[in-house]
């Protein structure tokens, strides 16, 4: 016992201090332990479990509902079976008592036959010891040895034959038992068979439905997901996928990529849970993502590589999902108590940019597959000519997004331009050249006053020579614009540009289709702007002006051309020639010295910058502010202006812009705004000047991005591409480019892209847009499916340097294209590689004289296919109408490949659908037993017996070996210009009954 | 009402005005001499070492965390997860302070009365180490790791993004307990403010038993019979470091502005940075010349000013307002006393010096990165 008042403290008093201590730990123990296992993921998991379980049960009932008659017999036959097998019961008894006895005996046999069997390894070793040493030290004992050994190996031979014995009478038994069984074992197998699927899914409810658990696995069950024990294999934990390909920077170190995202989104890769809410639900595009037969399976490109995120983030917040709008962020902060966590750089993309992932490893395609919101954004960039003024190093600008402006005299007056400078959408509704002036940051009247002095300054100094364009001469140049209009909606303007005066007709859906048409500028308004002299000449021969633009020439006759120059110069805009503007002579000087001074003081000190305007003339002043206004708006970002060839773009480097920390994008003053990237660029590019509002900033500093008028989806696609621009980083062999080495290819299909074929022409079942103006196929620009196998590369070098009449019911033309050889050859490579016919060079096909060349030639008579028809042989023209007309079959030897013919013949719909071309008819061999087959197919049909490949193949045949003019296009031409086209309307139904004939 | 309580906040918080409010109030809340203790008794400021007045100090610091707790901006810094253990230092200084001074007060009433202090024990009366001290050290360490565990649990670690060489955080922000050091960093050069100040804080401290030989007060709380070292030590304390970590935390906003506790932290303040070196003030304010090639000239003044500061000022004081004081402790103890408390002293005197005559440094070698 201790005496109590010894203590300086109360001792009672300080264990009941230690008491309610010690609890207190123990609560805040306890507490840290629940708090450390109660993982969001698991509360999911949980639920997923249970989700799982309610499918799997209502699966089984499913199943079970399916076996339901069937399962009633065989579980009769199986209780008759167990029945006969219950009336048995004493005789199985005693045959099991006995096999157990049996198994006994056995037992001690093979215990002394193996016994037995060991001491003969031994003494065969002195035996064969004495056999070949003889003696031991210097004893002879192999006589007494042998005989051991002999005896032994007989009592061996007596276990053995026991043994054997027993193991009969065992065997004997069991069988007996079996037969007995076999009835009950046979009807139950039975039933299992029938019951197979019911017990697949009781077997996975099993394991996952604690109800359906026996007692220990229970209990297993639970012990498994406890603290600490669940170290070994819990049932609920987290999942992820080591992404080694797919890195995350973190500044000093690469990381790979740890995706945990299928601990809550369980049902992810499983197609069973398409309709599950989230985060339960199946990926909405398994074919081409996450499933191992897809092109990205989950193992190799997991989550965050397209989507971003904190890849090991095993909670809402924690992965840093990001919303897709205003209500989704509400609807979220209620739902998940959502909050950015800003400190992970790369949050989730919101699911509408998610595509700008694709870019990371498809940077090389004209269009990216399944995404067509980054593909727009991109071609808007091309278009817009952002990388004319941001440098984008994996999305370099490949020309000038605008006009070449040297010989800018030559095609407009100078009033024109300076109202067009000022704003081009009051001349142009639609135009892509963006506004610089009248913005939110240039409208006080100090800078629209230095802003006019500007343009004059720049027009000034593009129409150098003083020259202008003038109408004096229109008359010369103007034909019958109606005619014009026709032709304008007939030779294949169209496929590039629209012509529309009425904004509100426009479609507010932009797409990467709809884009196709306004390839080129909507060419309202030229009546009010250049002259006709000018517009003449460019559809004449549109590179003589501009070497490098990419509208073709159309071969138009000079009446033609008349015509279409009548017809657009039939569109006037008078509210634009209103516009009242100062001419250059009117310039405002003082304002011109501002302008002229605030510049040279930029760089210099005040009195140096005075000195430097007083020695300027008039002249020289125009042109330093013209110069100083040509860098600062960056013009020739888009436009090639003499003098600045070489000068460097003047935008913020794009690059890597999607990966630039948001503290380094500058929100000014504008607090409305979410700080993040996308939230920026989306702002910025709808109103590009918004940043610099409430900033005093001198005229020099101010922002100056032009306003393009983006529409938001524009904007949207815009902020797709600009996330697209970023540092993270893939190993090579995850780009798609790495399978497909031949650089060409791709820049095939960016010419392809970039000269608008599929404006005319269906390519990889994208385009032919045109269609919608001709108004049917069989008149539209032809379907290009399957070009790479069709025509003889060479054949169609030649044709698109010489572009000749191939399809004489045309009257849209194949335009001749400026190209350089390089970029056909890459066109025609990235036809070939897309049907996968690689050759440049093929052995000629020879045509053997033969039964099939007869039988084709039959076949194609005028008794069966009756070809001439339709297609030309050679100078002979078709039997049908003009609107009938096909290919010349005598140029088919140069320009198609022998193989294609025989697959298009087989089904021509399949190769072009919409085509007028019907199948061959081809006779089975039971036709020629009819009484009069001979006289009806001949003897060569005959001989083929019904095989359909060596009679297209004759066909084929018959075609190679026709002879005749082939280039046909002079004939065609004189044919029209002597009766016209008169197509169309005169389409009327008898003829389609006539083509319709099924008796073909 | 409330706004212009805010307001008024805000102004008073500006460091110039509260450090300044501070340094006058601090002799008359710890008053150091007669003169000092009968205005500290007159005023009344003596209640704030009673119970009346820690309840008034929680009630005053408890309502300006609640009223900031509902403010828009304090409540952006109030919550972070970093700044919690200044609310807490705020608290647990005040209850800590009161607790001794209060104490000390009663002591020093009792000392007057002639009476022992309360703490007085037979000395021949001991106290065992176990139970008595041990068992109470586990039963705090006991309660301690328990408030520990809730706070890990209930308050997220403030982890950031990796560290980016080319992305700083604005502001940014050393740990909490650093946040004096970080402030004094606005003042002096990286080698004085983050090397020569803590180095002397630490030595300086090891060294009191030395220089204050002053036995009473020795296990028992008083502030009467060592008031001089109470207030100079207090003020070190309370005024040069705790002080200037609440201003580091809740005060410091984007760019190392200052922002009153209800002000927005808007990234766009500027504030002028155009300091002036003394040599600059001589050489081409006073004398009205460029300045002399020769760095050591250049510097001249500084340097002069620093040798009078740290080598003619202790001797001086020791002939004059200290001559008993330096009879009393002698030569050596002078010495170290007068080195670290110049040191201390010269942090408000250089704060001072850049409020007043915007002083950038007085001695300013950048060729050398010796600045001062």
């Amino acid at each position: 016992m201790f005496k109590n008042d010894e203590r300086y403290w109360n001792i009672h008093q300080l264990n009941k201090w230690f008491a309610i201590s010690s609890v207190l730990f123990v609560a805040a123990f306890v507490w840290m332990f629940i708090d450390d296992n109660d993982d969001e993921y698991k509360v999911y998991q949980r639920n997923f479990r249970q989700l799982e379980i309610q499918m799997a049960e209502a699966e089984l009932a499913e199943e079970l509902e399916i076996v339901k008659s069937e399962r009633i017999d065989y579980e009769a036959k199986v209780q008759k079976a167990q029945a006969h097998l219950d009336a048995q019961t004493s005789l199985a008894d005693s045959l099991q008592n006995r096999l157990i006895f049996l198994k006994g005996v056995f037992y001690k046999d093979n215990m002394n036959f193996q016994g037995q069997k060991s001491q003969i390894d031994a003494l065969k070793y002195l035996v064969e010891r004495d056999n070949t040493h003889e003696t031991d030290h210097g004893k002879d004992h192999s006589a007494e040895n042998r005989k051991i050994y002999d005896d032994a190996n007989a009592l061996l031979h007596e276990y053995k034959l026991k043994k054997e014995t027993t193991e009969t009478d065992i065997a004997d038994t069991e069988s007996l038992i079996n037969a007995i069984n076999q009835e009950s074992k046979h009807a139950s197998d039975e039933l299992n068979k029938v019951l197979r699927d019911v017990l697949l899914v009781e077997n996975k409810l099993a394991k996952i439905d604690r109800e359906r658990m026996s007692f220990m696995n229970k209990m297993g069950d639970l012990v498994r997901d406890l603290p600490i024990l669940d170290f070994m294999n819990p049932y609920y934990k987290v999942k992820q996928y080591v992404i080694r390909d797919i890195k995350y920077n973190v500044n000093f170190t690469q990381v790979p990529s740890v995706d945990r995202c299928t601990s809550c989104h369980l049902g992810m890769t499983n197609p069973d849970f398409i309709d599950a809410e989230q985060p339960y639900r199946t990926h909405p595009n398994l074919d081409t993502y996450l499933s191992p037969a897809s092109s990205h399976p989950v193992e190799e490109f997991g989550c965050t590589g397209c989507h971003a995120g904190r890849d090991r983030g095993t909670s809402f917040v924690s992965a840093v999902h990001m919303p897709d709008s205003e209500e989704e962020k509400v609807e979220w902060e209620e739902k998940y108590d959502w909050e950015q966590m800003h400190h992970w750089l790369k949050p989730m993309l919101p699911s509408k940019y998610t595509e700008a992932s694709c870019f990371k490893c498809h940077q090389n395609e004209a269009y990216i597959k399944d995404a067509d919101q980054l593909t727009l954004g991109l071609s808007l960039i091309e278009k817009s000519g952002c990388n004319g003024c941001h440098l984008i190093q994996r999305y370099d600008s490949r020309r000038k997004a605008g006009p070449d402006l040297a010989k800018i005299a030559e095609k407009l007056d100078k009033g024109w331009t300076i109202k067009w400078i000022e704003s081009p959408r009051s001349f142009r509704h639609n135009t892509r050249m963006p506004h610089f002036f009248e913005q939110d940051n240039n409208s006080s009247p100090e800078m629209r006053k230095r802003n006019e002095t500007e343009i004059l300054t720049m027009v000034d100094y593009l129409f150098a020579d003083g020259k202008e364009a003038s109408t004096k001469n229109d008359h010369r140049f103007m034909g019958d614009a109606v005619n014009g209009e026709t032709l304008f909606n007939a030779v294949g303007c169209r496929g590039c540009h629209i012509v529309e005066p009425n904004m509100n007709n426009m479609s507010d859906e932009i797409s990467i289709e709809s884009i196709l048409k306004d390839h080129g500028p909507n060419l309202i308004g030229l009546g009010s702007k250049g002259s006709a002299e000018w517009i003449y000449n460019w559809i004449k021969n549109p590179s003589e002006y501009w070497s490098e633009t990419r509208m073709p020439n159309l071969r138009l006759s000079d009446q033609e051309a008349k015509d279409i120059t009548a017809y657009l110069r039939s569109f006037t805009n008078p509210e634009f020639e209103a516009i009242s503007h100062k001419n250059i002579d009117e310039i405002d000087r003082d304002e011109l010295e501002n302008i002229a001074f605030g510049w040279l003081s930029k760089m210099n000190s005040e009195a140096y910058a005075k000195m430097q305007l007083a020695k300027m003339d008039h002249e020289e002043t125009m042109g330093y502010v013209a110069d100083k206004s040509f860098r600062y708006y960056g013009c020739f970002g888009c436009h090639n202006i003499p003098g600045y060839e070489d000068a460097k773009p003047i935008g913020t480097e794009l690059t890597f812009e999607g990966s630039k920390p948001v503290d380094k994008l500058d929100f000014g003053y504008i607090h409305d705004l979410d700080h993040v990237n996308y939230a920026w660029f989306t702002r910025k590019l709808g109103n590009p000047r918004i940043f610099d509002h409430g900033k005093e900033s001198p005229a020099e500093d101010k922002l100056r991005m032009p306003n393009f008028n983006f529409s938001p989806k524009e904007v949207d696609a815009l902020v797709t591409a600009i996330l697209s621009f970023n540092e993270d980083e893939v190993s090579e062999t995850m780009l798609a480019d790495h399978y497909i080495k031949d650089a060409l290819v791709y820049e095939g299909r960016k010419l392809i892209k970039e000269y608008n074929c599929q404006g005319c022409h269906i390519i990889d079942d994208f385009g032919g847009q045109i269609v919608d103006v001709i108004g049917a196929t069989e008149f539209s620009p032809p379907n290009l499916n399957t070009q790479g196998r069709k025509t003889q590369p060479d054949w169609l070098f030649k044709f698109f340097n010489d572009p000749t009449t191939i399809r004489p019911n045309l009257q849209v033309r194949m335009p001749s294209f400026d190209m350089e050889d390089e970029e056909w050859n890459s066109i025609i490579r990235s036809f070939q590689f897309g049907d996968n016919q690689l050759l440049a060079y093929e052995t000629d096909h020879i045509v053997a004289m033969n039964a099939k060349l007869k039988a084709g030639k039959k076949l194609a008579s005028t008794d069966f296919g009756a070809c001439n028809n339709c297609h030309f042989y050679g100078s002979t023209f078709p039997i049908q109408d003009a609107q009938a007309w096909a290919p010349n079959l005598a140029m088919a030897k140069d320009r198609l490949r022998a193989d294609w013919i025989v697959d298009w013949l087989k089904d021509p719909m399949v190769i072009m659908p919409g085509t007028k071309m019907p199948a061959p008819f081809l006779p089975t061999s039971d036709l020629f037993e009819e009484e009069n087959a001979n006289a009806i197919y001949g003897n060569a049909l005959i001989s083929l017996d019904g095989d359909s490949t060596a009679m297209l193949e004759g066909i084929r045949d018959f075609i190679w070996n026709m002879k005749g003019q082939k280039d046909i296009t002079s004939i065609v031409k004189k044919y029209f210009d002597e009766n016209g086209y008169k197509f169309g309307e005169e389409e009327s139904d008898d003829e389609e009954d006539e083509w319709g004939d099924d008796d073909w | 009402m409330l706004q212009t309580f805010k307001d008024i906040i805000d102004i008073l918080s500006v460091p110039t005005i509260s450090f300044t409010f501070l340094t006058v109030a601090f002799p008359f809340i710890f008053p150091p001499s007669d003169w000092f203790e009968k205005v500290h008794r007159k005023l009344g400021i003596w209640r704030l070492w009673t119970k009346p007045g820690f309840y008034g100090g929680m009630i005053a610091i408890t309502g300006f965390f609640v009223i900031g707790y509902f403010d828009p901006n304090f409540h952006i810094t109030l919550t972070k997860a970093d700044n919690f253990p200044i609310v807490l230092m705020v608290y647990s200084m005040f209850i800590t302070i009161w607790w001794s001074m209060y104490q000390a007060y009663e002591n020093d009433a009792r000392l007057e009365k002639g009476l022992k202090p309360m703490e007085y024990n037979d000395p021949d009366d001991k106290v065992l180490v176990w139970p008595d001290l041990v068992y109470i050290e586990f039963i705090a360490l006991i309660l301690f790791m328990v408030f520990l565990i809730v706070w890990s649990i209930l308050v997220a670690a403030p982890l950031e993004e990796p560290a980016n060489p080319a992305s700083t955080p604005n502001p940014s922000k050393a740990p909490w307990y650093f946040l004096g050091l970080q402030e004094m960093l606005v003042y002096f050069d990286p080698w004085i403010a983050g090397i020569v100040f803590p180095m002397f804080i630490i030595i300086g401290m090891m060294a009191i038993p030395y220089m204050d030989v002053n036995k009473k007060g020795d296990g028992y709380y008083s502030f009467k019979e060592r008031r001089i070292g109470m207030f100079i030590f207090m003020y070190g304390w309370l005024v040069l470091w705790l002080f200037l970590i609440v201003i580091g935390t809740f005060f410091r906003g984007p760019n190392w502005n200052f922002f009153g506790p209800f002000e927005f932290w808007d990234p766009h303040k500027v504030v002028p940075l155009n300091n002036v070196n003394l040599s600059e003030y001589v050489w081409v304010k006073l004398l009205g010349q460029g300045m002399p090639a020769n760095i050591l000239l250049r510097e001249s003044i500084g340097f002069l000013a620093l040798v009078g500061y740290m080598g003619f000022l202790p001797i001086l004081l020791a002939k004059t307002w200290l001559k008993n004081y330096f009879q009393e402790i002698g030569p050596v103890r002078y010495t170290f006393l007068m080195m670290f408390g110049l040191s201390m002293l010269a942090l408000p005197i250089k704060m001072y010096m850049r409020w007043l005559f915007n002083l950038k440094y007085i001695i300013a070698i950048p060729e050398w990165f010796f600045n001062i």
